[in-house]
């Protein structure tokens, strides 16, 4: 069952005042399904973000179509069973991370029981627990990171989109995400993320796609990785033969 | 369901802005203000009861205005500006449930610090009042409630616009300048209208375009001294029920049609 589906979206941004033209996105087309955890790499500008943004209906693809669990982005019940958490998230400085996370559930339909339950299992797997009840301002990068991610799954999505969800966390930090991503895959979760760690795209991915200019240049399964190359750095070397640097 | 969603995300609002550190400066300048105004009562010889009104409502608008300008422009814009929109967006909110939510925590807001200050008002006027019985004849309690409500809708009207600027500029400042450059319009375009009615004006021969873009920007820009009863709540002139409700219904008329408008626009508006 297809959890995501994403026909020849296309994106272009044209620069405010001299209106130059640049292509986001050119004609990417995708599948991601149920259970399945697919991960995005490339460079930076390489229109990963961009293909999440769409997937979430802040922005609308020039051309294309998107449908997450069957609905268009533009309808807001397609984000319904979806738990988002976008790169360098930012929060309400003066709200505690229960007080957020609290906003999470109940935007999400869930009751406050669940809600509690849910908030304390996840405050504890990333290890905020103690750190409830500060406000988000004095938290540090990470502590922050690891909020938006508890956000992300408060209310147990079944499909979960994560943008660099390893930015700015110490190895403690990417041992939790990858240890929480593994316990999603385990469950049935669909995941779709994006990362320049390719250690960690390498480890939990079922099957990955690099961009490079706004193309998805090519899409890997886990075996496809392991049979390409058997160097240490599998993911790395197919990484810069499929963009054309490995020079 | 929409009803909790649009709950959740007004307190949501609301909570980030009561604590916001601009709040507690603006409410300690406001009570700083009314305090003096028992003070400075002291050194007037008659009317007093005018000046005391006068100061109190002055520093509620202030205050208000100070809110609006600086907390509320914060809670819309800066969601976009540091794409804290994202994380919101992501709920099963749409833009016009995001829009209606975050104007309904702003009101919120804007009540409860109008209330505030209210009861700070209410008791530095009472204390001048039992000082200087004598000049407190002419005072009514009811007209100085009825201009703090006059004030309460100039503020709905001028939050919707602040939401409806938030949605349509892309940085906080720019929404702060078209915010600031609306109120001083939206408080003196009845004045000029009224003065191009005089001899005065009609002396000058201004050319027909200027008169057609005023004709025409009257009707669109807010009229915002309709709001303003410091005069007659200081006079204890009776400000009748019609007129409030016809100042209501304007309020309410024209913040809706602009929130329509901003969730309309915010709908087409691209988060990137």
């Amino acid at each position: 069952m297809l959890e995501i589906l994403i026909k020849n979206i296309s994106k272009i941004y044209f620069s405010e005042f001299k209106r130059k033209k640049k292509i986001a996105v050119d004609t990417v087309s995708l599948s991601i399904d149920k259970a399945e955890v697919f991960g995005i790499i490339g460079v930076n500008g390489a229109g990963k973000s961009t293909i999440i943004k769409m997937i979430m209906g802040f922005i609308r693809p020039d051309s294309g179509q998107i449908f997450v669990s069957g609905k268009s982005p533009s309808d807001p019940d397609s984000r319904r069973r979806v738990g988002y958490l976008p790169e360098n998230p930012y929060f309400y400085d003066n709200l505690t991370a229960r007080e957020v996370l609290m906003f999470s559930c109940q935007a999400s339909g869930l009751d406050k029981q669940t809600a509690d339950k849910r908030i304390k299992i996840l405050l504890k797997q990333v290890g905020l627990y103690d750190e409830q009840h500060q406000k988000l301002r004095t938290f540090s990068k990470g502590m922050t990171q690891r909020a938006g991610i508890c956000f992300a799954l408060v209310h147990d999505p079944d499909i979960i989109i994560l943008d660099e969800p390893m930015s700015g966390l110490d190895p403690l930090g990417r041992k939790i995400v990858i240890d929480l991503i593994d316990d999603l895959k385990k469950r049935g979760k669909t995941v779709l993320f994006c990362s320049h760690i390719l250690n960690d795209v390498e480890r939990i991915c079922d099957r990955v796609g690099i961009m490079d200019g706004g193309s998805l240049e090519k899409i890997y399964t886990k075996d496809e990785i392991l049979e390409t190359a058997d160097a240490v750095n599998n993911l790395e070397e197919i990484f810069l033969k499929t963009i054309g640097r490995d020079e | 369901m929409m009803i909790r969603k649009l709950l959740a995300l007004a307190i949501l609002t609301y909570k980030e802005g009561v604590r916001d550190r601009a709040l507690f400066g603006i409410g300690l300048f406001s009570l700083f203000m009314m305090t003096g105004s028992i003070l400075v009562v002291s050194m007037f010889m008659r009317e007093l009861h005018k000046v005391t009104v006068d100061i109190n409502l002055s520093a509620i608008t202030f205050a208000g205005l100070l809110l609006s300008f600086f907390v509320s422009i914060n809670l819309m814009s800066k969601d976009i500006d540091r794409h804290t929109i994202y994380s919101v967006l992501s709920k099963p909110f749409s833009r016009s449930q995001y829009v209606w939510g975050k104007y309904l925590g702003i009101m919120l807001l804007i009540i409860t610090a109008m209330g505030m200050l209210t009861i700070c008002s209410s008791i530095a006027i009472w204390f001048t009042k039992f000082q200087y019985l004598v000049y407190f004849q002419g005072f009514s309690w009811i007209e100085f409630y009825k201009a703090v409500y006059a004030e309460l809708l100039m503020f709905f009207m001028l939050n919707a616009l602040i939401v409806f600027f938030s949605t349509i500029t892309t940085s906080s400042f720019i929404t702060l300048l078209f915010s600031i450059s609306t109120y001083i319009a939206g408080q003196t375009i009845e004045e000029v209208v009224l003065f191009l009615k005089t001899k005065h004006a009609a002396d000058m021969a201004l050319s027909k375009g200027i008169t057609t873009i005023i004709d025409v920007v009257q009707y669109i820009l807010p009229n915002l001294s309709v709001f303003d009863l410091k005069t007659q709540s200081a006079h204890a002139i009776t400000i009748s029920w019609n007129y409030l409700a016809a100042i209501t219904c304007y309020s309410g008329a024209y913040s809706i049609v602009l929130l329509i408008m901003a969730s309309l626009i915010f709908n087409r508006r691209e988060l990137k």
